[in-house]
C-alpha cells in the first residue's frame, strides 16, 4: 500500500480474511479482500448470495459473529479494525463509521420507541443530557423525511412502514455524522418506489457532509444508480474492480459479464411485437368484479376491489405492484383459496364458488402452483420423488406404482433435474433445484393453468434465469396458461404477453406488456417504471436527471 | 400505511370484557368437572366421617341429610345455586362454613406462594440472562446441571432433604414454619418462612430460569441487537436497554401458567412444614372425602389460574406494545 493514501481513505481493507467456524470444520468465506472508500465516494459491493459481500461489511465494523476469525487489516479511519478491542470499537461504531441493513423489520428493537433509540446512539458518543438527545432525536427524523417528527418519536416501530423503518436505521447511522456509512442492501427489502426514495435520502446525505459509503447489493440497478465504483465478488474473492461506467458497460472479467448478462433489463423504449388480438379461445381463468375484504368493522382490510381479469390459454399474464397492492390475493382468489365476498372467479368455464366436493377438486387439479420460498413450499421431511407424487396421490387414486414412477421420472426430465436427486430431500439441493422441484409439482397433474407467485425472486439473477428459461420453454411444449405475480417489471416485461398493473387493491390499468410497460396510461405506473433503476450507470443518470426536471417542472 | 396506530381503549375494554366471560366459563366447566369427579369415587364421604361402626341405616340418613341420594344434576344444580349466593357449603368435619376456613387459610398460602414466586423470579431471571451470556461455558453447563437436578427432585424429597440439612445438621433454621393465625403471626418469624418459601421456590428458579436463558439466547441472536452494536452501544447496555425486556415478556406469558403448580407445590410444602395454609386443608379434606372443602378448595385453585393467566396477558400487553386484541 502507498503511505501516501492512508489518510484519504476513510476505509481500507489489506488482505483481509475471514474463516468461520463451524461443526464440520473451518469454512472460509471471505480471501484477500483489499478495497478502499475514500470519503464523499460510494463503492458498491456486489456478488451473489454465498460471495461474502455482506461478510466483509460486517468486518469493517468489527460486528462478525463470534465464530468468525478476521485476518489481514482494515482500517476504519486509522483505527484498525481487526486488532481493535471491543471497547474501541463501540467508540468507534456510530460515530466514525456506521451500518445500515437489509431488513427495517427487524433492525430495530420493537418494544424501545423509536425516539429513545436514535436518541441512544447520540449519548454513546457524545455527553448530551436525555432531552437533548431527544431533540436531535426529533430533528434526526425531520432530516431523513419522516413526516411529524415529534410524534413520530414517540412511535414503536411496528407502528411504522417498511420505508419509514429504514429511514429510523438510517437516521440512527448519520446520528454523529459518521465518516463512514456501511449500506448492507439497504433498499432490498423495500418496494421500488421507496427504493428510489431511499436511494435519494442516502445520496443527498453523503453529498451533504462527504461521508464515504460502502454499498453493498445484489441489484445491479441500483449500483448503476448509487455507486462511483464498483468491486465484483465471486466466493469471497473480489475478481474486478473500477469505475461504474467501467464495469457495468465494459466488465473484463468473465464472470461479471455473465452476472450482468442475467440480469434483466427493462426496456424503456422500442416497438414490442404488435399486439395480437384477443385470443379466440374462452380464458382458462376469468376474475370479475372480486372482492375480498379481510377481517370484520371498522380494522377490515379491503384486499381486492372490482378485480376483473382473464387469463386465456397459451398465454403468461404478468400481475405487477407493490406490497400491498393485492396481487398474491388475486392469485390466491384464481386458485380457490380466497372467498371471494364479492364478484365471481371461474376455473374452464365453471364457476369456481358454485362446484362442490369432487368436481371442484377436479377443477382445482387443473391448476399448477409454484410460490416464492422455495424452502418452505417443500416439506423438508419428504424426498424429492415424494413431493412431486403428492398430487398425484391426491387426484391420481386409480395410478399404480409403476406408473407414478414413471410419471414423476418424466416430470423431473422435463424441468431438467436429474433422476438421481429424486430420493434426496429438499435441504440437499441449491435453491434453483429447489424452485425446480416445486414446478415438477406443480406440473405433474399437465396443468392448464400454471399460477407462479414471485417464483424467482428468492434466487440469485443467474439462477432466476435459468427457471424461468424452463417455464418459458415448458408453456412453449406443453402449452399451459400462466399467471405469473411478480414485482419485478423486467421480469414481467421479458416473459408475459400481458400485464396487469395493481395498486391498493385495485386495477390501476391493463393491457399488452409491450404497450402497457412502455406507453403506460397512468401516472402509477409511470411512477412505478420511473423507479426502476437500470443497470446502466449513463442512462440511469440521465433518467434520473429527467426525472427531476420532470418532477419540478 | 401512514397512520400512526393508536391503542384503542375501547379495544382494551373489549378485550378484557372477553376474557372475564372466558374465564368465568372455565370455572364453571372446571367446578362441573370435579364436582362429577368427586362424585363419582366409590365409598362416598359417609364411611370416612361416620367410620367403620356405622350402621347402613346411618349412612343413608347422613346421604339423605346432605343431599346425597338425590341425582348428581340436581345436586349441581343446588351446589352452584348456594356457591351464587356466596355459600360454599358447610364442612362435614370440622363443622365450620367453607368460605370460613378458606377465609383463614387463603392468606397464608398466598404469602407463601407469591413469596416463593417473588424469591423463584428475581433469582431465576438474572440467572438465566447470566447463563445466555456465558453459554457453553462452565458456569452455563453447571447452572443447567443444577436446574435439571432441581426440576427433576420432587419437591416433598426436596424439602426433607433441606430439612435434614438445615434443621438438623446446621441448626440455621426451624423445621417448622411459623404458626399461628393471623398474618402478622406468620411474619413475625421470618426464620422459620426461609425454608418453606426456598422449597417452593426451587422448581421455580430451575424452570424459569431455563425460559430466561432460551428467551436470552433467542434476543441476543435478533438483528436489533446487531443494531445497537453498530450503534456503538455497549454489551452492558444492549443487555439491559433491550435484550431484558424483549426477553422477559414471554417468561411473563408463562407464569399464568404456572400458578396452578405453585398451588400444587403449596399442597406438598404446607404438609411438610405444617403450614397451616391452602394446601393442608385441601390434604386433609382429601383424606376424609370433606367434599364440601375439596370443591371449595379447587374453586379457589382455579380462579387463581384463570386470573393469573389473565394478569399476565394483561401485564404483557402493556409491556410489549404489538400485542393488540389477538385471539385469546
Amino acid at each position: 500500500m502507498m503511505k501516501g493514501l492512508k489518510g484519504l481513505n476513510i476505509l481500507e481493507m489489506a488482505d483481509l480474511g475471514v474463516t468461520f467456524t463451524t461443526d464440520t470444520g473451518d469454512v472460509p468465506a471471505v480471501r484477500d479482500v483489499s478495497l478502499h472508500v475514500r470519503p464523499g465516494e460510494t463503492l458498491a459491493l456486489v456478488g451473489e448470495s454465498g460471495s461474502g459481500k455482506s461478510t466483509v461489511a460486517l468486518a469493517a465494523l468489527g460486528l462478525l459473529p463470534g465464530n468468525a476469525r478476521a485476518s489481514g487489516r482494515v482500517t476504519v479511519d486509522g483505527t484498525d479494525v481487526v486488532a481493535a478491542g471491543e471497547a474501541e470499537l463501540a467508540r468507534l461504531r456510530g460515530r466514525t463509521a456506521s451500518m445500515v441493513f437489509q431488513e427495517p423489520a427487524t433492525a430495530l428493537d420493537p418494544l424501545t420507541r423509536i425516539g429513545r433509540q436514535i436518541a441512544e446512539v447520540v449519548r454513546n458518543h457524545r455527553p448530551v443530557s436525555r432531552a437533548e438527545a431527544a431533540r436531535e432525536a426529533v430533528e434526526l427524523l425531520r432530516r431523513v423525511g419522516i413526516p411529524e417528527p415529534e410524534r413520530r418519536a414517540s412511535a414503536f416501530p411496528f407502528q411504522l412502514s417498511g420505508g419509514q423503518r429504514q429511514r429510523v436505521v438510517i437516521a440512527m447511522a448519520i446520528a454523529n455524522s459518521p465518516g463512514l456509512l456501511i449500506a448492507d442492501e439497504p433498499t432490498t427489502a423495500l418496494d421500488v418506489t421507496v427504493q428510489a426514495e431511499i436511494l435519494d435520502l442516502l445520496r443527498e446525505l453523503a453529498v451533504d457532509s462527504g461521508t464515504g459509503v460502502l454499498l453493498v447489493t445484489h441489484n445491479m440497478g441500483v449500483v448503476a444508480d448509487f455507486a462511483d465504483r464498483v468491486a465484483v465478488m465471486l466466493r469471497g474473492e473480489v475478481v474486478e474492480t473500477g469505475p461504474v461506467e467501467e464495469v457495468l458497460l465494459r466488465p473484463t472479467h468473465e464472470y461479471t459479464r455473465r452476472l450482468l448478462a442475467a440480469v434483466p433489463r427493462l426496456m424503456l423504449s422500442g416497438e414490442g411485437p404488435p399486439p395480437s388480438g384477443p385470443p379466440e379461445e374462452p380464458a382458462v381463468v376469468r376474475l370479475r368484479d372480486v372482492s375480498v375484504r379481510f377481517g370484520r368493522g371498522r380494522g377490515a382490510v379491503r384486499a381486492l376491489e372490482g378485480v376483473s381479469l382473464d387469463v386465456h390459454p397459451g398465454e403468461t399474464v404478468g400481475l405487477v405492484g407493490e406490497s400491498g397492492s393485492g396481487k398474491s390475493t388475486a392469485a390466491r382468489a384464481a386458485l380457490g383459496l380466497v372467498v371471494p365476498d364479492d364478484g365471481s372467479v371461474s376455473l374452464f368455464g365453471t364457476d369456481l364458488n358454485r362446484a362442490r366436493g369432487r368436481a371442484r377438486r377436479a377443477l382445482l387439479a387443473g391448476v399448477g402452483l409454484v410460490l416464492q420460498d422455495p424452502v418452505a413450499s417443500l416439506d423438508a421431511r419428504m424426498s424429492v420423488a415424494e413431493c412431486v407424487a403428492e398430487p398425484l396421490r391426491m387426484h391420481r387414486r386409480g395410478m399404480s406404482a409403476a406408473e407414478r414412477r414413471e410419471r414423476i421420472a418424466e416430470v423431473l426430465e422435463l424441468v431438467r433435474l436429474p433422476r438421481e436427486l429424486a430420493g434426496r430431500g429438499p435441504r440437499e439441493l441449491s435453491g434453483g433445484q429447489r424452485q425446480r422441484v416445486s414446478l415438477a409439482r406443480a406440473l405433474v397433474l399437465r396443468p392448464r393453468l400454471l399460477v407462479a407467485d414471485e417464483p424467482t425472486s428468492a434466487l440469485d439473477v443467474s439462477v432466476q434465469r435459468t427457471v424461468l428459461e424452463v417455464i418459458a420453454e415448458l408453456q412453449r411444449e406443453l402449452g399451459f396458461a400462466c399467471l405469473f405475480v411478480s414485482h419485478d417489471l423486467a421480469v414481467v416485461q421479458e416473459f408475459a404477453q400481458r400485464v396487469v398493473v395493481m395498486r391498493a387493491g385495485r386495477i390501476e390499468e391493463q393491457g399488452p406488456t409491450m404497450t402497457t410497460l412502455l406507453r403506460p396510461e397512468t401516472e402509477y405506473t409511470r411512477r412505478l417504471i420511473a423507479a426502476v433503476p437500470v443497470p446502466d450507470p449513463v442512462e440511469q443518470r440521465r433518467r434520473r436527471t429527467a426525472d427531476r426536471t420532470g418532477a419540478t417542472a | 400505511m401512514d397512520q400512526l396506530k393508536p391503542m384503542d381503549t375501547t379495544d382494551t375494554l373489549l378485550y378484557l370484557t372477553r376474557r372475564v366471560l372466558q374465564a368465568l366459563a372455565v370455572i364453571l366447566i372446571v367446578t362441573i368437572v370435579v364436582f362429577c369427579l368427586l362424585h363419582a369415587l366409590p365409598g362416598g364421604p359417609a364411611r370416612g366421617i361416620l367410620g367403620p361402626q356405622a350402621t347402613g341405616e346411618q349412612i343413608a340418613a347422613f346421604n339423605h341429610e346432605q343431599g346425597l341420594d338425590r341425582p348428581l344434576p340436581v345436586q349441581y344444580v343446588y351446589y352452584l345455586n348456594t356457591l351464587l349466593h356466596g355459600d360454599l357449603g358447610t364442612s362435614y368435619t370440622l363443622n365450620e362454613a367453607v368460605l370460613r376456613l378458606i377465609e383463614q387459610r387463603l392468606p397464608k398460602t398466598l404469602v407463601l406462594t407469591v413469596l416463593s414466586a417473588l424469591v423463584g423470579l428475581l433469582l431465576a431471571v438474572p440467572l438465566g440472562m447470566w447463563q445466555a451470556v456465558r453459554r457453553n461455558k462452565p458456569a452455563d453447563y453447571v447452572i443447567t446441571t443444577l436446574s435439571f437436578v432441581a426440576y427433576s427432585t420432587p419437591v416433598y424429597f426436596l424439602g426433607l432433604i433441606l430439612v435434614l440439612l438445615f434443621t438438623q445438621t446446621l441448626r440455621w433454621f426451624p423445621s417448622q414454619a411459623p404458626q399461628g393465625d393471623t398474618l402478622a403471626q406468620v411474619f413475625a418469624d421470618p426464620a422459620a418462612l426461609v425454608l418453606p418459601v426456598v422449597t417452593g421456590a426451587a422448581s421455580m428458579i430451575a424452570v424459569f430460569s431455563r425460559y430466561m436463558r432460551a428467551a436470552t439466547l433467542e434476543n441476543l441472536s435478533e438483528d436489533y441487537v446487531r443494531t445497537a452494536r453498530a450503534g456503538g452501544s455497549r454489551q452492558g447496555a444492549i443487555l439491559f436497554r433491550h435484550v431484558f425486556r424483549n426477553s422477559l415478556t414471554p417468561v411473563i406469558a408463562m407464569l399464568g401458567y404456572y400458578v396452578p403448580v405453585l398451588f400444587g407445590g403449596a399442597l406438598v410444602v404446607e404438609q411438610l412444614f405444617n403450614y397451616p395454609g391452602m394446601g393442608l386443608l385441601f390434604w386433609s379434606a382429601a383424606q376424609s372425602s370433606d367434599y364440601p372443602v375439596l370443591l371449595g378448595c379447587v374453586l379457589v385453585i382455579s380462579v387463581a389460574t384463570v386470573v393469573g393467566t389473565l394478569v399476565a396477558d394483561v401485564v404483557q400487553r402493556v409491556v410489549d406494545p404489538r400485542v393488540k386484541g389477538g385471539r385469546a
